[in-house]
């Protein structure tokens, strides 16, 4: 057999080189892999480099389904809203023709909703995703539910909410002209401000399409 | 790296993050057997003898904390014969562990696995460089320590096949074709390890970047190991 060590550092090299290997992996670690992958910044270099912007919770989707009564009573007071989201036609940066709008509901609640894609030219102009998903705080699991996938020209229906969380809609629009969304709502929901997560597009409800997006 | 590159202050540590995010196609994907897979076997019980080859040589030659070991292990070895020693060593130890770690059904926790993977990673590196005669006043026997070693990628194996929730039926074939597909992976990873390391060692550049490339090595084996121990202190045991 070779010689398996043709190489022999010195006592000092090699504990220059364990150290320098651990200091390397040490900061690798703390700087990057924690904060992207686990979402945890012990040392606060993961803000320092924005790797800790790479984190994001591990979504566990939800099969809702099973057995609910019929009946609910609610201790949250009952509301109507009407919401008209207006849209760009599809060019330019994807905050013009896409955006998110969700209402926060609790376990058990339920939300009528109707809306309907005002001024597209094709019924399938418009995509829409309906889900609903937990609030993780950073470094948590995050709870999705995914209701609905679907190119539509307009749906109506009810959820009732299988867990705490903000619920409600992905709309793009697919036309070459700008649309208006038009969002009924009833039931035991709260809207969320602008800019909160669920309407980090910053619609406001109950005001004509014009109105909506400040600044859009 | 261009990922790495863009994010101002990061820019200039950007080779290290790029040595990370190679290292880390994310720990969770690393991890498991990919869902695709799983799906399939859960939808096909009984023996696949094919699939299972093929997973088990897909699992050896995608699995850059084994070929990191491997790595190590040939750094220095120019006979054939002594590769072909080690590997034989490598492969008693995984198959050994591997086997039994199904048939136990011996769940071991992936990270923990990981980890000493990691270590062992470190220890190849380490050893290549002369460490334990000079810091410690003793040479293990390296056929004993990567036979060990063996044991413990068995078992990193061991649960990563028993995460596809393999069926009783042909569970015995499934698993030794699972280990007939390891085997035929580190052979292909392994001549190709061997190939280019002798093709490096012809070169004058070798000898002095040869102690570069273990310490090398050992930074991405630390690295290893400490991204699964964060994954163990943050999302493990379940």
């Amino acid at each position: 057999m070779d010689d398996p060590h043709p190489v022999r550092l010195s006592r000092a090299q090699l504990l220059a080189a364990l150290a320098g290997a651990l200091a390397v992996a040490m900061f690798v670690l703390f700087a990057a892999v924690i904060p992207a992958e686990f979402g945890r910044d012990p040392t606060g270099l993961g803000k320092l480099t924005g790797l800790d912007r790479l984190w994001a919770p591990r979504e566990v989707p939800l099969k809702a389904s099973g057995e609910a009564p019929f009946a609910h009573e609610y201790p949250t007071g009952f509301r109507t809203d009407v919401v008209e989201i207006p849209l760009k036609a599809v060019s330019g940066s994807p905050a013009d023709f896409q955006i998110e709008y969700k209402v926060r509901l609790k376990k058990g609640a339920t939300l009528i909703y109707q809306w309907e894609a005002v001024g597209a030219p094709h019924p399938d102009d418009l995509y829409v995703d309906f889900h609903g998903h937990t609030l993780a705080a950073r470094g948590e699991e995050m709870t999705v539910a995914t209701y609905r996938q679907a190119n539509a020209p307009a749906l109506r229906g009810a959820l009732t909410a299988p867990f705490d969380g903000i619920h409600g809609w992905f709309f793009q629009n697919g036309a070459l002209k700008p649309i208006v969304v038009r969002l009924k709502l009833a039931g035991f929901y709260e809207l969320i401000p602008a800019g909160q997560p669920g309407n980090e597009g910053g619609v406001v409800a109950n005001v004509p399409a014009g109105e909506a997006r400040p600044g859009f | 790296m261009r990922l790495t590159c863009r994010l101002g202050p990061g820019g200039s540590v950007s080779v290290v993050l790029g040595l990370a995010l190679a290292l880390l196609a994310g720990p969770t994907l690393a991890h498991g057997v990919a869902d695709k897979d799983a799906a399939f076997i859960q939808a096909h019980p009984g023996p696949q003898i094919a699939a299972f080859i093929y997973l088990g040589a897909k699992h050896m030659v995608t699995g850059y904390d084994h070929l990191l070991f491997l790595a190590g292990v040939i750094f220095f070895l120019r006979r054939l014969r002594d590769v072909a020693l080690y590997a034989t060593l490598f492969s008693l130890g995984h198959s050994l562990t591997l086997l039994t770690g199904v048939l136990a059904r011996i769940q071991v926790d992936p990270f923990l696995v990981d980890a000493v993977i990691g270590l062992s990673v470190v220890w190849k590196a380490l050893d290549n460089l002369g460490a334990f005669p000079a810091l410690f006043g003793v040479q293990p026997d390296n056929r004993l320590v990567v036979a060990g070693f063996g044991l413990a990628h068995g078992f990193g194996l061991a649960t990563k096949l028993q995460d596809l929730r393999l069926s009783a039926d042909g569970l015995v074939e499934n698993i030794l074709a699972f280990n007939l597909g390891v085997e035929l992976g580190q052979v292909l990873s392994l001549s190709l390890l061997v190939l280019l390391i002798a093709a490096w060692r012809a070169t004058r550049a070798f000898r002095p970047a040869a102690v570069a490339a273990n310490v090398l090595l050992m930074t991405a084996g630390l690295l290893l190991t400490g991204t699964q121990l964060a994954g163990y202190a943050f999302q493990g045991p379940a």
